[in-house]
């Protein structure tokens, strides 16, 4: 039997699915959300028990092909260099990313203009700066005014602490006369709405016991949930459903007890990450649409971008107490950010100053580097490197390639028979060029800070959290899959509001233009309500 | 695996030849330090450890201590824990060499295992203690560091 028909139905409750519950909740419009994973226990965390860095590499992997839970589901990474990583559960990936938190640049968004390659947005950052800005006010955000890369605006909280490690990077950017600036950060450095401030537990990539990270499942689902929106956990949606008119009808999923339903609903709005977005898509197959829903212009899982990521780290004589902190949070260089053809390749990177780790993640990085080895040199070689050594990650900006792919994987299936998605990836000449160069500079500027052993790894397999490009947003229907306030093309109550939509990839870690971008077309849509299929 | 399904076995399923050969090849992995305030890997249960998160280790393992032991019997006519310690360095690097997955695998264990004992935070000034909520002290940062980048103004790209 069918259920009811609801107004709104979102499917996935991470990032962009939370902020368009709460935009949306206003509208007094009855909402539900599909999530398919379950709520996380702040208590259950890694870093309330002894073990935490035993756990973060097991139950509370980033890897779902490792974490397996019963909420996951596989990914066929094989063909590529990155693995895919995320989380599946009320807060998405947001639950157990680093927050590290800038913004994409205005540059970012006109490429084809200002670089010759890849494409425009059908936006700019004019459009999404006030969405930029609310989005940090409501989630919590720290950070320092006045960074000269990027356009004025001003965090709410006071940026995360440096640390020893960050003064000495800081130093180093210095001698060289770099840009170098403190991370905005998705996480409160002081009270805030309700939540006590950070405490510096360290392992914010295996989730916040202290509810100090700004993730979604805490900063806008109790404000959604409060505001009516109905959040049905462990419902997993298989198929998006359409009509003869090419209207979404509403979706069939498997409930917790793994019951298959039906979900009717006047509005689809889709926010299932650039992996789980197209995979939807793509097994929602029909006779209108037998290549994908929304799929017309064959578009539906290409382009996908996932930043390449290097790795330099920096050893010390002078002890740092590197470990401590907001692991992924803390300063950052964009030196490199934007275009220079002099340097043999377009776009740029971001360096971002990563803590050092914990002494399991010390002692087995270094056996897998073979700079920490087994026998009379491995208390030596630990000790120079535990609290001595902290890390530039580089994120490179990948451009849409057609190649690059989220299909559906023949063999590979979920917990209910889904088909599991297949990543298939390869970095470009340009990327490669990139990459080369940001690892010199990444190690130049380690040696310009005092660094005395450097490592240097690229690319960094387990780094795939950046997930965008395969659902593009544009004007044209035949190049790209939903339009310039994120409605799909083909099918005109359907809307894609995640990284899928992502004309281009930037070089920053995309979440907080994720969040704005999807705060941006829930206004749209709240102002076109009255006609909004037309 | 979670803690719900840890196995509830403290003693690997090795016979007492086994035993006294894995700790000696756990002491080659991670020795005791040379003040003796870090025990060595033998020292810090890794067997439990091995049952609780690598249960897939243990068949490997008691087939390449058993290789080891035919192997330092068959090469040196006795029995490995007698071998003086370049024999044993040998022979285990050796294996090394033809599994080593295995090893590699078994040495991320013992190390996994090695730095979460408490005489080894202790030793390495790391507080016996979860992470939350106490959470740590980090030094805030001059951001007077910053003048010279202020000083640079603009830098981002406009757009037409």
């Amino acid at each position: 039997m069918a259920e009811d028909i609801v107004d709104v139905l979102i499917i996935g409750s991470g990032a962009s699915g939370a902020a368009v519950a709460w935009s949306l909740a206003e509208t007094r419009m009855r909402i539900v959300c599909l999530e398919q994973g379950d709520w996380t226990n702040p208590a259950e965390y890694p870093s309330t028990r002894r073990d935490w860095e035993v756990q973060a590499t097991g139950p509370w992997s980033i890897n779902p092909n490792v974490r397996k839970r019963a909420t996951d589901y596989p990914i066929d990474d094989s063909e590529s260099p990155i693995t895919v990583v995320n989380f599946n559960g009320v807060g998405g990936s947001t639950v157990l990313h680093s927050a590290h938190w800038p913004r994409f640049h205005p540059s970012d968004f006109r490429v084809r203009t200002l670089d010759g390659v890849a494409d425009d947005w059908p936006i700019d950052y004019a459009t999404l700066d006030p969405f930029f800005a609310l989005n940090d006010r409501n989630i919590g955000v720290s950070g320092l005014a006045g960074d000269p890369a990027i356009p004025a605006h001003q965090p709410p909280l006071p940026p995360v602490p440096l640390g020893l490690m960050g003064e000495t990077i800081g130093r180093g950017f210095n001698k060289l006369g770099w840009h170098w600036w403190p991370s905005d950060s998705a996480l409160i450095t002081r009270d805030y709405e309700g939540r006590e401030a950070c405490a510096n537990l360290g392992p914010c990539s295996s989730g916040c016991a202290k509810g100090a990270k700004s993730s979604a499942d805490i900063t806008y689902w109790p404000a959604a949930r409060r505001a009516g929106v109905e959040l049905r956990t462990h419902c997993r949606v298989r198929e998006i459903l359409v009509d003869e008119n090419d209207m979404a009808t509403g979706v069939v999923y498997y409930d917790e007890h793994g019951v298959e339903r039906t979900q009717r609903a006047e509005v689809v709005v889709l926010a299932c990450n650039g992996v789980g977005t197209p995979r939807l898509l793509l097994n929602s197959r029909s006779a209108r649409f037998p290549d994908g829903l929304a799929n017309r212009s064959g578009l539906v899982g290409k382009n996908l971008m996932l930043h390449p990521w290097g790795l330099v780290q920096g050893v010390f004589d002078e002890a740092l107490a590197s470990r401590y902190g907001p692991a992924g949070c803390c300063l950052m260089s964009q030196e490199f950010y934007e275009t220079d053809a002099a340097r043999g390749f377009v776009r740029g990177y971001n360096l971002q100053i990563t803590r050092g780790t914990g002494p399991v993640a010390t002692a087995r990085a270094g056996l897998v580097r073979g700079t920490i080895p087994w026998g009379p040199g491995h208390h030596e070689a630990f000790a120079r490197r535990f609290n001595h050594s902290f890390h530039i990650g580089i994120c490179c900006e990948d451009l849409p390639e057609l190649h690059n792919t989220v299909t559906l994987d023949p063999v590979l299936k979920d917990s209910h028979g889904i088909p599991s998605p297949k990543i298939t990836y390869r970095m470009s000449e340009n990327s490669q060029r990139m990459m080369r160069h940001a690892l010199d500079r990444g190690t130049e500027a380690m040696k310009a800070a005092g660094a005395t052993d450097i490592y240097t790894e690229s690319p960094v397999r387990l780094a795939g959290w950046h997930l965008l490009g395969t659902a593009r947003m544009g004007r044209d229907p035949e190049r790209s899959v939903v339009n310039e306030w994120g409605r799909s093309h083909d099918v005109k109550n359907l809307f894609i509001v995640d990284g899928s939509v992502f004309v281009t990839s930037g070089g920053v870690n995309p979440t907080s233009t994720i969040q704005a971008v999807a705060l941006y077309i829930a206004d749209a849509m709240k102002q076109r309500l009255a006609n909004l299929f037309d | 695996m979670t803690e719900a399904h840890r196995p509830r076995i403290d003693t690997l399923p090795l016979d007492a030849m086994q035993c006294s050969i894995l700790d000696l090849v756990l002491d080659m992995i991670v020795p005791p330090g040379p003040d003796r305030r870090l025990p060595g890997a033998s020292q810090v249960g890794v067997p439990a450890h091995l049952m609780a998160w690598a249960p897939q280790l243990i068949p490997l393992l008691a087939a390449e201590l058993d290789r080891l032991a035919a192997e330092s019997r068959s090469r040196h006519g006795c029995d490995f824990p007698a071998l003086q310690a370049a024999q044993r360095q040998a022979l285990v690097d050796a294996i090394r060499l033809v599994e080593p997955g295995f090893m590699r695998q078994l040495a991320l264990e013992t190390v996994t295992c090695y730095y979460q004992d408490d005489r080894v935070l202790a030793a390495l000034d790391e507080p016996l203690r979860a992470p939350y909520p106490q959470g740590y002290q980090v030094l805030q940062g001059d951001l007077g560091l910053l003048a010279p980048v202020r000083r640079r103004g603009k830098m981002y790209r406009d757009t037409p």
